[in-house]
C-alpha cells in the first residue's frame, strides 16, 4: 500500500502564512494591528441573602472599540450573548472575543438540545477555558462570564491563556483597575437589583472616563432567573457637541478630468422556443431562476 | 601726569592705591601716537574718515588698511595698534555673523561694540585650565560705525573697554584739535556729502603732510547700500571740494 | 539525577536571542496642538490632555505658552522635554532683551529655536514645537519645527498624536486644498481667513480629534495674538463664541501697547 501524503485536517486555525507573514511584517511597517477592545468590563453577583429580591448577576461593559491610538467603534457591543440565561462581556481581541463567544454559543445551544436541559454556567465556563488553553493565549479573549441556572447565579472571569476565577465581583480588560477601584470601595453582598445595577454603572463610568481604552456609553445587562434584561446604552454620558461649522461643500466642488455617461440599464430579448412559457409578445421577459426548474407555480417540498 | 612711578604699572591687574590701572592708561597714550580718525552721524549714514601715514614714497598706501569691515551694515576705524585692532575686527565679524547664524537678523551696532569691548577686557594672567588669556590690553581705540533699527550710530571705543556714543568722533594724534573743529561745524542735519568734506577737511587741519587721495580712507555706512570704502575717483571728488 | 551535571555548549538554546535591557529615557504623553495664521492674527491651540499609555497622568497639562507680546509656542510630544524647552526659551528670550535692548522678533525666536533644537542633535527634545505670532511687518505667521530644528514658515499646522486626523481637514480648509472655486470666481487665497471662521476650524479639529483619538481630550487652550489696533470684536462678542467658551485678555509682558494677546478656554470630551 502506497503511503498517503498526511492531509492537513480542515478545522481550527491555519498557520501556513504565519513565517511569510513574519517575513512582510519585518519588510514593511509591521504586521497588520487586529481591532482590540481596550474595555472595561465588568460583573457582581447581587440579590439573595436578606435583600429580599431575587439573586442574579450584572453585567456592564464600555462601547469603545480601538485600533491602536485610534477609536475603531463608538458604540459597539462587548456584552455578547450565549444562552438566554447566559451571557459573556469580552476583552482583548474584538475578532476573538465575538468568535470564541459565537463559536461557544453554538456549542452550548447543541449541547442544551442533546442534553434536553439548558446549559449550566460552569458548562460554558469550561468549554470556554479549555479552548483557550488549546491556544496558549494566542486567542486574545479575556472574558467576564456570568449568568443563572439551576445552581444560582454564577460569575467567573476568563484570562486568555485559560485560567478563570469565580468571585462575586469582577473586572477585565484595560479599564479593570478604574472599575476594580469601585467595587473595592462601594461592592456588598445582597444588594437590591437597581443598587447593583448603579454600581455597575459607576464601575464602567470609572473606566470610560480614567482609561484611555474604554469610552463612550454604559451597557448593562441583568441576569435573574425570570429572565434576562438587555440594558443596551443604559447611560450615555458622552454624545457627541455639535459642530460650529457647517462643512456641506457646493456642487462641483471635486474636480474631474473627464467625464462619461453610461447607461446602466441593460434590456435583453428572449424568445420562448417551447411552450414552457406563455407568448410573451417578445418584449422585455421578467428573468426566471434557472434553479428552480420547471417547477413553476408550485413550491418544492422539503423532506421533514 | 604719573606722579608716583611705582611698581604699580607692572601687573595688568593690579590696581594702584589710587586705584589706577596703570597699562590701561599707558594703552590709552599708545592711541594718542596713532593717525587721526573722525567719524561723523549723519541722518542717512555715518562717515568714517582716516589719516594713512605714508613714512616713505617707497610704502605702497593701498596696503595700509585701517578703516575695515565687520559686517555688510558695520565698519570700523582705527587708531593706535592697528595690529591689535585685527583681532578686535576678527571678534566682531565672529560675533556678527553668530548673531546672524542664531537669530536670523543683523546684529546692533551697540551689541556689536559690546562684544567688542567685552573681549577688550579679557587680558590678564591665564588661571589654570583656563585658555591662556591675552597678555596686555589692546593699544587701539576703534570707531565702529553702523546702521540698525535705531539707525545710523558711531560708538568709540578703547582700551578699558569702556565704549560711548557720539554724532561726531576724532581719535588718535590729533584729536583734541579735531574734535574740536567737529563740535564747531556739526550739525544733526548734516548730508552725506557734507559729512564727508567735514571729515577730510578736519583731517586735512590737523594732518602734517598735504592732504590727497593716497594718504587718506573715507567710508560710509548707509541704508542703501550699506558699508562701502570709496574709491579713489569719489574720493578725489571730495578732496576738489574742499580746495574750492 | 540530572543526565548531565552540566548542559554541554551544544545544547545552548540557539532559538533565544539573549534580550537586552535598556533605559529609554522618553516617552509619548500623547495630546495635540496646531495654528493657524491669519493676515494680521495668529491662533495658536492645545489640547489639556496629558497620558502615558492607556492612563491620564492630567486632564490638565499646559502645551501653549506665551513667550512675548507677539509670540506663542505650543510643545507636544514628551511632555518633561517640552517643559524644559520652553523654559530655557524663556530663559534665552530675558538674556536676549538684557543684551541688545529690545524683545526678541518672532522670526528671531524661530530661528534661535532651531539652533536650540539642533544643539541636541544626538540626544534630541523629543518635541515637535508650533510657533505662532505677529511677525515684523504685522502680518500673523505659523513657524512649525521638527524635533531636531527643520524648520518652515507656514499658514498652518496640525502636530501630535492627532495631526495625521487634523492636518488633512486643515489642508483642505485653510489651503482648499481638493476644492475647486465656483468657474468663473475668484480662486481661493490661503491666509485670508476672518478671525471666527478660523476659531470654528480649530474647535472642531479638536472635538472631532476627540472624538476618534483616545490621547485627545479633557480641554483646550487656544491663543490669538492680534496685531495692533486691530478690531477684537469678531473675538469678545460672546455670541461668537461656542457654548462653554471663555475669553481672557492676557496682560502685556512688554511695554504693552502693540499687538494684544487673548486666551479662549473650553471644554472637551473627557472619555
Amino acid at each position: 500500500m502506497v503511503a498517503k501524503a498526511v492531509e492537513t485536517p480542515n478545522i481550527g486555525f491555519d498557520f501556513s502564512n504565519h513565517a511569510r507573514n513574519q517575513f512582510l511584517g519585518q519588510r514593511l511597517q509591521g504586521v497588520p494591528k487586529a481591532t482590540s477592545t481596550g474595555t472595561t468590563i465588568v460583573g457582581v453577583i447581587f440579590g439573595g441573602g436578606d435583600s429580599g429580591e431575587e439573586p442574579g448577576v450584572c453585567l456592564g461593559a464600555d462601547t469603545r472599540a480601538t485600533g491602536g491610538p485610534i477609536v475603531a467603534d463608538k458604540n459597539c457591543e462587548k456584552i455578547h450573548y450565549l444562552t438566554p440565561q447566559i451571557r459573556c462581556c469580552g476583552a482583548g481581541t474584538a475578532a476573538d472575543t465575538e468568535f470564541v463567544t459565537n463559536l461557544i454559543s453554538s456549542n452550548l445551544e447543541l449541547h442544551a438540545l442533546s442534553q434536553g436541559r439548558p446549559a449550566r454556567v460552569v458548562t460554558a465556563m469550561t468549554m470556554l477555558k479549555q479552548y483557550l488553553f488549546r491556544y496558549q493565549g494566542h486567542v486574545g479573549a479575556h472574558l467576564v462570564l456570568g449568568g443563572v441556572d439551576v445552581t444560582g447565579p454564577q460569575l467567573f472571569t476568563v484570562h486568555a491563556h485559560g485560567s478563570t476565577d469565580k468571585l462575586p465581583y469582577v473586572t477585565m480588560g484595560s479599564g479593570s483597575l478604574a472599575a476594580m477601584a469601585v467595587f473595592e470601595s462601594s461592592f456588598r453582598e445582597n444588594m437590591k437589583k437597581e443598587e447593583a445595577i448603579a454600581l455597575v454603572a459607576r464601575a464602567i463610568r470609572s473606566g470610560i472616563f480614567n482609561d484611555l481604552g474604554s469610552g463612550s456609553n454604559v451597557d448593562v445587562a441583568v441576569i435573574t432567573k425570570n429572565g434576562t434584561e438587555q440594558l443596551r446604552n443604559y447611560e450615555m454620558p458622552n454624545e457627541r457637541g455639535i459642530k460650529s461649522r457647517n462643512y456641506k461643500f457646493r456642487r462641483g466642488t471635486t474636480a474631474w478630468t473627464k467625464e462619461a455617461v453610461r447607461s446602466l440599464v441593460v434590456s435583453e430579448e428572449i424568445k420562448s422556443t417551447s411552450g414552457a412559457g406563455k407568448d410573451q409578445g417578445g418584449v422585455e421577459v421578467k428573468a426566471v431562476p434557472t434553479g428552480a426548474g420547471a417547477g413553476g407555480e408550485e413550491g418544492m417540498e422539503i423532506d421533514s | 601726569m604719573f606722579m608716583t612711578r611705582s611698581e604699580y604699572d607692572r601687573g595688568v591687574n593690579t590696581f594702584s592705591p589710587e586705584g589706577r590701572l596703570f597699562q590701561v592708561e599707558y594703552a590709552m597714550e599708545a592711541i594718542k601716537l596713532g593717525s587721526t580718525t573722525v567719524g561723523i552721524t549723519t541722518p542717512h549714514g555715518v562717515v568714517l574718515a582716516v589719516e594713512k601715514r605714508v613714512p616713505s614714497p617707497l610704502l605702497e598706501s593701498s596696503s595700509i588698511e585701517k578703516i575695515m569691515e565687520i559686517d555688510s551694515h558695520l565698519g570700523c576705524a582705527m587708531s593706535g595698534l592697528t595690529a591689535d585692532a585685527r583681532t578686535m575686527v576678527e571678534h566682531a565679524r565672529v560675533t556678527s555673523q553668530m548673531h546672524n547664524f542664531t537669530y536670523d537678523e543683523r546684529i546692533g551696532v551697540e551689541s556689536c561694540t559690546q562684544a567688542v569691548c567685552d573681549l577688550a577686557l579679557r587680558f590678564g594672567e591665564s588661571v589654570e585650565d583656563d585658555d591662556a588669556l591675552m597678555s596686555r590690553p589692546f593699544g587701539v581705540a576703534l570707531l565702529i560705525a553702523g546702521i540698525d533699527e535705531k539707525g545710523p550710530q558711531l560708538y568709540h571705543t578703547d582700551p578699558s573697554g569702556t565704549f560711548v556714543r557720539y554724532d561726531a568722533k576724532a581719535i588718535g594724534s590729533g584729536s583734541d584739535a579735531a574734535q574740536q573743529s567737529l563740535q564747531d561745524a556739526f550739525h544733526k542735519q548734516m548730508t552725506l556729502l557734507e559729512a564727508h568734506s567735514l571729515a577730510l577737511k578736519v583731517l586735512k587741519q590737523v594732518m602734517e603732510e598735504k592732504l590727497d587721495e593716497n594718504n587718506v580712507q573715507l567710508a560710509q555706512v548707509t541704508n542703501e547700500k550699506g558699508f562701502e570704502i570709496l574709491g579713489e575717483k569719489e574720493l578725489k571728488e571730495v578732496i576738489e571740494t574742499l580746495a574750492a | 539525577m540530572a543526565l548531565y551535571s552540566n548542559a554541554p555548549a551544544s545544547y545552548a538554546d540557539h532559538t533565544s536571542a539573549p534580550i537586552e535591557h535598556r533605559f529609554n529615557p522618553y516617552s509619548d504623553n500623547g495630546g495635540s496642538i496646531l495654528a493657524i495664521a491669519g493676515k494680521d492674527f495668529s491662533v495658536i491651540a492645545g489640547d489639556t490632555r496629558q497620558s502615558e499609555g492607556y492612563n491620564i497622568q492630567t486632564r490638565y497639562a499646559r502645551k501653549v505658552w506665551q513667550l512675548t507680546d507677539k509670540a506663542v509656542l505650543a510643545t507636544n510630544g514628551f511632555a518633561a522635554d517640552g517643559n524644559n524647552f520652553v523654559k530655557r526659551v524663556k530663559q534665552r528670550l530675558e538674556w536676549y532683551e538684557h543684551a541688545h535692548h529690545k524683545p526678541m522678533g518672532l522670526k528671531s525666536i524661530a530661528r534661535m529655536i532651531q539652533t536650540m533644537l539642533y544643539a541636541k542633535r544626538f540626544f534630541p527634545y523629543y518635541v515637535y514645537n508650533i510657533l505662532g505670532g505677529i511677525e515684523e511687518d504685522g502680518s500673523g505667521a505659523v513657524y512649525s519645527f521638527d524635533p531636531v530644528g527643520s524648520y518652515e514658515r507656514e499658514a498652518c499646522r496640525a502636530a501630535g498624536a492627532a495631526q495625521s486626523l487634523i492636518q488633512p481637514f486643515l489642508d483642505n480648509q485653510i489651503y482648499f486644498k481638493n476644492q475647486t472655486p465656483e468657474t468663473g470666481s475668484e480662486p481661493f487665497i490661503p491666509g485670508n481667513l476672518p478671525l471666527s471662521t478660523v476659531l470654528s476650524l480649530v474647535v472642531d479639529s479638536f472635538t472631532s480629534a476627540t472624538e476618534r483619538h483616545i490621547e485627545v481630550g479633557d480641554g483646550m487652550e487656544i491663543y490669538v495674538v492680534m496685531n495692533k489696533g486691530r478690531t477684537t470684536d469678531d473675538l469678545l462678542d460672546k455670541k461668537k463664541l461656542g457654548p462653554g467658551m471663555e475669553v481672557e485678555e492676557l496682560g502685556a509682558l512688554g511695554e504693552g501697547g502693540g499687538e494684544r494677546t487673548f486666551l479662549v478656554r473650553a471644554a472637551l470630551k473627557r472619555d
